[in-house]
């Protein structure tokens, strides 16, 4: 359960509309002022088990506590403001990577700098219905890793740890 | 030495002349405990379950843990999968979505997902759909030569498809079946169940992490605990099974509920309920039972230039334990908390919940201006019982972990090098160790193997089969 607040603020003319998300983990038990991540008017309001017990109120010219951690506009396609953008929504440090792109990462080597089949596409097996033997022959599947592997031993960086 | 040669004295036998000597010949422990377990050298040794021959239609972590288990004794274990597609948890990756290809022939584009790891380690993997009429038979064929079977499906699934226990012990009497899933029988027969849903379901989630008003919540591990946790144990059933038919010649059922384990972890909290109504709370990193004796929070990061958020803004807890009188009375005198000791000399009441948050918070203001490994520092060079708290990076750099092999890099058959740590990390044995031979192999990988130089079947009906996706 999530509750948020709907930024009705006039802006230019027309509503802010915006939806800021207040994740129960930071607002289960909360009293403060937190800002709209659109148009940055700050709302003060007072939670209590997950349950809006005050607010949302204005408090023109206050300084916001804490700011939503995603928020989006429904009437303008769902555009939105994904957690950790400067000024707007709260910093998510334990993001894993920059930016979660949906991707595969994909690695050629350990963090020891050895082989590891950790990319694709790889070749077919060749096996019968399925099967696979006991030895990646990374020389002959895929010379180019092999190359780079022996670059990286003349280099000296292939670790043992 | 003696003139007639059927006579033996101790002074001409090599070793020792006396028990003294005997003593004063003897290794330190050290080098006997290295020599014996000889870290590294597992495959050299003999495989503790070798000759047994294990049957997986498992899925996720759960059950195939409860067969990784035998396998890393030593044990030949199968897991029969979906064709083409494998187990639903080779397709689940953290969010790094770091995958090892390929998952199969036909799918050079697809991976298996880190999630599988230490879940199947050592298995065949065989492709079989079954549950339909023309497979039938294979798996009775199966059944036959093997000593178990481990499945996880819905109750009665296997038994409508005439694969239960009922129907399987009539072919091999010798047969050990287990089932492992989520509730087993009772009034919530139909309910599946994942690790969280069992955390929740038997009160452990209730009782992990800090109070409320500490600004906690009712916390799962982050990890699988309950997964991992039931499937040792379903493996401790199977060896007690395997047992009672060497006594026996007969096989067994086990049936194995999910959400009951957490109920074994959860210590005193059950019967303190039954002597006196009282419903546990939680208590988070602190402990009920004595004190000091938690993890506190120190006010510098030990890697504050780190890029990992994990190195740069949680590389600040450590453990404390003083909760002897005299190592409390120390730990007071250390940071300054003399009045808190003088308060609370006796054990049973700063280990009252008040007295707690009042010392806890106080170690923490003193904790405050340092990092991590300086409180550490202080308190162990006082003789104080106390550890930093470290993430992956750090147990991988440890050399604690790696001299005892623990963790440990092993180069991989079919995907190269991969780090592991879960087969050397349950206890060494001196003759017979647990080893780790493969992470996983693709889906289908052992078909030939099985299906061919097993059960006998011709190439061509194997291929047969491929073609029409029966396997």
């Amino acid at each position: 359960m999530c509750d948020i607040i709907w930024c009705k603020k006039e802006v230019g003319g027309k509503p802010c509309d915006t939806i800021n998300y207040l994740d129960p983990y930071c607002f289960w038990n909360w009293e403060g002022k937190i800002n709209c991540a659109e148009c940055g008017t700050v709302y003060f309001i007072h939670m209590i088990q997950g349950f809006m017990y005050k607010g949302p109120e204005e408090r023109p010219g206050e300084k916001p506590d804490t700011m939503p951690l995603y928020a989006d506009k429904p009437y303008d396609g769902y555009s939105n403001y994904r957690p950790g953008v400067e000024g707007r929504t709260r910093p998510y440090e334990c993001k894993p990577r920059a930016q979660l792109l949906g991707v595969a990462d994909m690695v050629k080597f350990s963090i020891r700098g050895r082989p590891v089949r950790g990319w694709r596409p790889q070749p077919p097996s060749a096996g019968l219905a399925g099967s696979f033997g006991f030895h990646w022959d990374i020389q002959k599947l895929t010379p180019d890793v092999w190359e780079e592997y022996q670059k990286k031993i003349a280099a000296g960086e292939v670790k043992d740890w | 030495m003696a003139k007639d040669p059927r006579v033996t004295n101790i002074e001409d036998l090599p070793g020792p002349k006396s028990k003294g000597e005997m003593e004063e010949w003897k290794m330190p422990y050290e080098e006997y405990c290295k020599k014996i377990f000889d870290v590294g050298n597992e495959h050299a040794k003999p495989r503790p379950l070798q000759g047994i021959k294990w049957l997986s239609c498992t899925m996720y972590i759960f059950t195939p843990h409860s067969v990784a288990n035998l396998a890393e004794l030593g044990a030949e274990c199968v897991k029969i999968e979906m064709p083409r597609m494998g187990d639903a948890m080779r397709h689940t990756s953290p969010f790094n979505e770091c995958y090892l290809y390929p998952l199969h022939d036909t799918r050079p584009m697809t991976g298996t997902g880190l999630g599988f790891t230490n879940a199947n380690p050592n298995k065949y993997f065989l492709t079989m759909d079954y549950h339909i009429p023309e497979m039938v038979e294979i798996f009775y064929g199966l059944v036959k030569k093997f000593d178990g079977l481990t499945e996880l499906y819905r109750p009665g699934t296997l038994d409508k498809w005439k694969m239960s226990y009922r129907y399987l012990s009539e072919i091999n009497p010798r047969f050990i079946y287990v089932w492992g899933g989520g509730f087993g029988y009772g009034p919530k027969i139909f309910g599946g169940s994942y690790d969280i849903l069992g955390q929740a379901h038997a009160g452990l989630a209730s009782i992990t992490g800090m109070h409320e008003y500490m600004g906690g919540h009712a916390t799962k591990q982050t990890n699988w605990v309950i997964d991992w946790q039931s499937s040792n144990l379903i493996t401790a059933s199977i060896m007690a099974a395997i047992h009672h038919r060497r006594k026996t010649n007969l096989g067994t059922m086990i049936e194995f509920s999910q959400v009951q384990v957490p109920t074994r972890m959860l210590g005193h909290t059950t019967t303190m309920y039954g002597k006196f109504g009282i419903v546990r709370q939680r208590w988070g990193n602190w402990d009920t039972q004595l004190a000091v004796h938690g993890i506190i929070l120190c006010g510098k990061s030990d890697f504050p230039d780190a890029e990992n958020p994990q190195d740069k803004f949680c590389a600040r807890y450590v453990m404390v334990s003083a909760f002897q009188d005299a190592d409390f009375k120390e730990l007071c005198a250390i940071t300054g908390m003399n009045e808190l000791y003088e308060k609370y000399k006796a054990h049973k009441n700063r280990v009252e919940g008040e007295a707690q948050v009042e010392i806890y918070t106080a170690l923490e203001r003193w904790a405050a201006d340092k990092t991590r490994s300086q409180v550490a520092k202080i308190l162990q060079d006082a003789g104080l019982l106390a550890e930093p708290v470290r993430n992956d990076r750090e147990v991988y750099e440890s050399p604690h972990y790696r001299e005892r092999g623990t963790v440990r890099w092993l180069d991989d058959p079919l995907f190269g090098d991969m780090l592991l740590h879960a087969g050397y990390s349950s206890g060494m044995m001196e003759k017979t160790p647990r080893r780790i031979n493969w992470h996983w192999r693709p889906v289908g990988a052992d078909n030939k193997k099985i299906y061919n130089e097993m059960l006998g079947i011709p190439l061509s009906k194997i291929q047969e089969w491929y073609d029409k996706a029966y396997i």
